[in-house]
């Protein structure tokens, strides 16, 4: 309870001394970043944070936002709902123009009220439960895709690859089945054919059943929705089986140890991932920005972050005007800007209109980036 | 899809289930032919066999390579190492427990399960390890039916083992031994026959056959972990139980049975593979309520 009480103290004290100084610098521009930097996800909060001063950093080298300097404020949501309501008071307090940032979905869940209030533009980085989107008064902004843009990713991907009959294997958990049974629905709305639906059991190492089935069904390709363990055993007994046509698999098992498991086998597979730094081609200036400013590489939803913060200042530039209300319409009309992670165009609902899903590919026993 | 290739392919799968299946099998019913006992520890020595064989080839490979020669290799000295390790189990678990009640001595299989099970829990942290051979996915290709040279040598290699089991039980003396000892002990002792060196053989043996399946199944499926011995356990005893748990021969036979309903359980229509665990389970009911001595076990006390 002490240390509770002294860091209450020590918080409102900083809080009112760097209020003073913001105040006292009026020509610069407040934006807070929503991320956790306490609690157990703290490592990826400070990677967005990191990455949001890199692109703030750029901008003022470059001139400025509205010719003023723009400048950065941290609200810690911890994961944590109520530390996250607290933090986004604290940066409402500090009369920021505008919020980036967003990890954990429930945290970001109970500030959507917070900033709406105000009107503030909430520009929500990494958070995309579904659930975000009624909650939304009208002034947050997706840019991390939901779950259920990837199965569309995928048989999109599919069809651009000539495929015509599709074998879809899960293994009966919720993830899994979930991005089946979506995968299976999109791809029968877009007037093709499944071959074969099968699902696995966790734990079973015996696939030949399967991959016979996949076999005889004529299957062209196989979409593999679970994870990387057993996914490298169905990869490499569908190989061992005879099975020549095309793999992939679902971002679960975007993992290095695919490949130990399913050794050569896994060579050509092809494998859908969120927007991680070290596959997108555009990001390769900024993993070594990041890498000689902070001494060690951008966790997976840096680059989103990144994005966050130019996109907010894109529309503040736009709008040429920090008002709030402005800097919404602004981004309202956002088509197409590109940073690291691809175009950026919202929904009716806005959420990201594309899925930033990624393409990668198996090569020499790694991933590497095949396509946006 | 022609329907005779779906079959062969059925055949080749079931052949090459049932071969480890049928290896397992026979340490299960040689253990209960002379000590009368379940051991399901067994599965577990399988996957300490499937470890062993990574450790030796992993060792072994940088001078013989991972090859077919490496995996030979690994493969006896992980049987040697695995049925030196059963003979140790059967010394400190069950020795002590032999003239205690039935019921106790399961119970102390279960224990020594947990405690290798958590071993390799603790020594591997959970994690899946990928058991690297250069073996290739060369095979056979005839129309839809696809052999894989992986499986032919395995099915082989098994074969020569169950071979080799049942020429030692047959025809050494040590075997001649192993039958009677299975027949009554007591009698045994009384003509002075070292029983007790005839059940430490018996782990030996047992052991080690299943600790050659381990290596085999990580060879061809390549991962290994530490909870695999689980499920195939209980199916190697269901194949135990089909053949008629105490019988050799109803042991191969029974782990080939299984093996083969299996992957042609799987062509039925409606059910999928998902299905394939409840299909062998509803099978080892069925024997047990329709005819409990198995295939060919026989309901007077003789066996093997």
């Amino acid at each position: 309870m002490k240390t509770a009480i002294t860091a209450l103290a020590t918080t409102l004290a900083l809080g009112v001394g760097m209020g003073g100084a913001a105040q006292a610098q009026e020509d610069t521009i407040l934006i807070g970043i929503q991320v956790p930097t306490t609690g157990s996800e703290a490592t990826y909060g400070q990677d967005m944070f990191n990455a949001a001063e890199l692109a703030a950093e750029e901008i003022n080298a470059n001139g400025g936002l509205l010719g003023r300097e723009v400048e950065l404020v941290t609200g810690d949501s911890a994961c944590d709902p109520q530390q996250s309501v607290n933090a986004a008071g604290n940066l409402v307090s500090r009369d920021v123009v505008g919020i980036v940032g967003g990890y954990c979905s429930g945290a970001t869940m109970p500030t959507l009220n917070t900033y709406g209030d105000e009107g503030l533009p909430f520009v929500i980085t990494a958070s995309n439960s579904t659930q975000l989107i009624p909650a939304n008064p009208g002034n947050a902004f997706m840019i991390n895709s939901t779950g259920a843009d990837q199965s569309k990713k995928a048989a999109e991907f599919f069809e651009a690859q000539g495929v015509e009959r599709l074998a879809v294997i899960d293994q009966g958990d919720s993830y899994s089945q979930d991005l089946a049974d979506l995968t299976v629905e999109r791809w029968e709305s877009m007037g093709h054919e499944v071959a074969t639906r099968e699902t696995v059991n966790k734990g079973e190492q015996d696939f030949s059943a399967v991959v016979s089935n996949v076999r005889s069904s004529g299957a062209d390709a196989v979409f593999w929705t679970a994870y990387y363990a057993d996914g490298g055993l169905m990869i490499r007994q569908l190989r061992q089986g005879g099975f020549r046509g095309m793999i992939a698999v679902g971002d679960g098992s975007n993992s290095p140890q695919l490949f130990d498991i399913a050794g050569g086998a896994a060579e050509g597979v092809f494998g859908f991932s969120n927007p991680t730094a070290e596959f997108l081609p555009e990001a390769a200036s900024f993993i070594d920005d990041y890498q000689a400013e902070y001494d060690q590489n951008p966790g997976p939803y840096a680059p989103l972050n990144y994005d966050g913060l130019k996109l907010l200042t894109w529309a503040i530039d736009k709008a040429g005007t920090t008002d709030s209300a402005a800097v919404i319409d602004a981004l309202e009309t956002t088509d197409g800007q590109s940073w690291l992670t691809g175009p950026i165009s919202f929904t009716d609902e806005k959420t990201l209109a594309r899925s930033n899903f990624i393409i990668l590919e198996g090569t020499d026993g790694a991933w590497t980036f095949y396509d946006n | 899809m022609p329907a005779f290739e779906t079959f062969l392919q059925a055949i080749v799968n079931g052949l090459v289930l049932g071969s480890f299946y049928a290896l397992i099998a026979l340490g299960y019913t040689m253990i209960f032919g002379v000590i009368k006992l379940l051991n399901f520890a067994h599965g577990d020595v399988y996957m300490v066999g499937a470890f062993v064989g990574f450790g030796v080839l992993s060792l072994i490979s940088g001078v013989v390579g991972a090859g077919w020669f490496g995996l030979s290799i690994a493969i006896l000295v992980s049987m040697i190492a695995v049925g030196c390790l059963g003979v140790i189990i059967q010394r400190v678990a069950y020795q002590p427990m032999l003239s205690a009640p039935r019921l106790s001595i399961l119970i102390t299989a279960l224990a020594v399960s947990l405690v290798l099970q958590n071993s390799a829990l603790s020594l591997t942290d959970g994690k899946y390890t990928a058991f690297r051979t250069d073996l290739g996915f060369g095979g056979f290709e005839f129309g839809r039916l696809f052999i894989s040279h992986q499986a032919i040598v395995l099915v082989a290699i098994a074969a020569l083992l169950m071979i080799a089991l049942e020429l030692f039980v047959s025809r050494t003396m040590y075997g001649r031994a192993m039958r009677a000892v299975s027949i009554d002990k007591d009698m045994c002792r009384l003509l002075g026959i070292n029983v007790t060196r005839v059940v430490a053989i018996t782990f030996l043996i047992g052991s080690g056959l299943a600790a050659a399946a381990g290596t085999m199944a990580g060879a061809y499926y390549g991962s290994i972990w530490y909870f695999m011995g689980f499920l195939i356990g209980l199916k190697a005893f269901t194949a135990a139980v089909i053949g008629g748990i105490g019988s050799i021969t109803g042991a191969m036979l029974g782990g080939l049975i299984l093996g083969l309903l299996e992957s042609f359980g799987t062509l039925v229509p409606f059910i999928g593979s998902e299905w394939k665990d409840v299909f062998t389970f509803s099978i080892l009911i069925l024997v047990l309520v329709f005819k409990p001595t198995g295939l060919l076990g026989k309901s007077e006390v003789e066996r093997m």
